[in-house]
């Protein structure tokens, strides 16, 4: 029954599949929402776009969190190129404060810092974090 | 501003049938303490309730009158509310060692009681329910001094996976025997009390044995536990359900009714969502002066999280719910 929730799988025999779904839709709003708050310029920078693109990356995955599901959706949408610019510079800091293997939680990161998401650069030294853009060429 | 400890305090100085006339009078839960829970078969306490302890003289009162689910997001407006007498906290949120965030410690120290309400004990899981978990719970009943703690029927998480959300149990005896023995495991680790909350849900198990009224009231029978009845729960499943919320009420035990919850939710495609983020729709208020006709809860409950209205719009809606209850007002 969990797994037809949030992994995708098809619900047991006898329910209601239409409500079953309904629920399962329920849960990724609210999932998209807690995502939103750790990644507030990923979610604007897709604007009304937002629940469905979520709800598009996350159906079949159980949640892992506002922060990690953010983080694998940033990461899986830059991967792609579809990463609204606003979302690239909150990538680019977070990946430059913080060490994240997309399995484990991630850990602020001791060493300096240069990463580039886009046209966003974020320099990290001492924990100070510094975000640029590259003019476009 | 118009709340403040010297408002509050007046407040507390002349209370209009405070919260340990209010549970003898009622038969609501007591003001808590190991030894209270022996008496909590009983429909009421013996005349007069129990001798106040050490314990019980320590833990703040049972909840009363209209209060508000604390949120961080909300903590400056709950704050003003002169005559709130009663919050409610997410358990998970609260860290067990302290120390309390600030504007509940501040709540406390007005003496506002807070109830712990946990979400992700899982109560109805067939795996028996963490320790860890438990512990957790207990400790932060302590750190708040409650009088009472609740949780749902229901269950978060199966085989490993969470859910990030309350799930359904079947209503089955099986199910009635796994959530039984939860509890009882819970109420050995706790302090104090449990209310033990119904959920809304958008689907039912194919192999119900029992309807709800039936699965609740069993539940509650054998662990002597109290009821949290969430309105706009029982609102939500009658009206999914194409069935009369009434006919539920009415076969529920509303003598032990801890509290109650109380909000907002709104149509979507077809079926009606309990979203905490959405006004009271009307028919809930209908609702609550349906339970409060029947049996007067002891004390009453706005749940608000996310989406927070301007505090003129929170404040009416405390208002309405006082009103609808014929509670004083606390705002």
């Amino acid at each position: 029954m969990v797994a037809a929730l949030v992994a995708g799988a098809s619900p047991p025999a006898g329910f209601d599949v239409a409500r079953v779904g309904a629920a399962r839709d329920a849960l990724l709003r609210k999932r998209a929402g807690h995502v939103a708050r750790h990644w507030p310029l990923l979610a604007a920078g897709l604007g009304d776009a937002w629940p469905a693109t979520f709800a598009r990356w996350a159906a079949g995955r159980p949640g892992q969190g506002g922060l990690r599901d953010g983080w694998d959706v940033a990461r899986a949408l830059h991967a792609e190129g579809t990463l609204p610019p606003l979302a690239a510079g909150e990538l680019a800091v977070r990946e430059a404060t913080t060490r994240y293997d997309g399995v484990h939680p991630p850990r602020p990161r001791r060493l300096p810092a240069l990463v580039r998401v886009g046209d966003a650069v974020a320099v990290q030294l001492l924990g100070r974090v510094r975000l640029h853009h590259r003019p476009r060429r | 501003m118009t709340g403040g400890p010297a408002t509050r305090a007046a407040a507390h100085a002349h209370p209009t049938g405070g919260p340990a006339t209010r549970a003898t009078a009622a038969g609501g839960p007591p003001a808590g303490g190991p030894a209270t829970r022996a008496t909590a078969g009983a429909a009421a306490p013996p005349g007069g309730g129990p001798a106040p302890t050490p314990a019980t003289a320590r833990r703040a009162a049972a909840p009363a009158g209209v209060g508000i689910g604390w949120r961080p997001e909300i903590a400056g407006f709950v704050a003003d509310l002169p005559g709130l007498r009663f919050v409610e906290v997410v358990a998970e949120s609260v860290t067990p060692t302290g120390p309390l965030p600030a504007g509940l410690a501040e709540l406390r120290r007005w003496g506002v009681t807070v109830v712990p309400h946990g979400v992700r004990l899982s109560l109805g899981g067939v795996e028996p329910v963490d320790p860890a978990r438990l512990a957790h719970l207990a400790a932060v009943t302590e750190l708040l001094d409650a009088p009472l703690v609740s949780e749902h029927i229901a269950f978060v998480r199966a085989g490993g996976v969470e859910a990030g959300h309350l799930l359904p149990l079947p209503r089955t005896r099986e199910a009635v025997d796994v959530v039984v023995g939860n509890v009882r495991r819970a109420q050995a680790e706790l302090p104090v009390p449990i209310a033990l909350e119904p959920i809304a849900a958008l689907f039912d198990w194919p192999d119900d044995e029992l309807d709800e009224a039936a699965f609740v009231t069993e539940i509650l029978e054998r662990t002597d536990a109290w009821l949290l009845l969430d309105i706009a729960n029982v609102h939500a499943n009658a009206r999914n359900r194409d069935a009369d919320p009434l006919a539920l009420l009415d076969r529920l035990p509303l003598e032990r009714v801890a509290y109650t919850h109380i909000a907002g939710g709104t149509e979507h495609a077809g079926l009606y969502h309990d979203t905490h983020t959405h006004p009271v729709p009307p028919a809930v208020f209908d609702l609550v002066r349906e339970v409060c006709a029947r049996h007067r809860p002891p004390a009453l409950l706005l749940e608000r999280d996310g989406h927070y209205p301007p505090a003129e719009t929170l404040r009416a809606e405390l208002d309405a719910l006082a009103a609808a209850a014929d509670c004083p007002s606390v705002t």
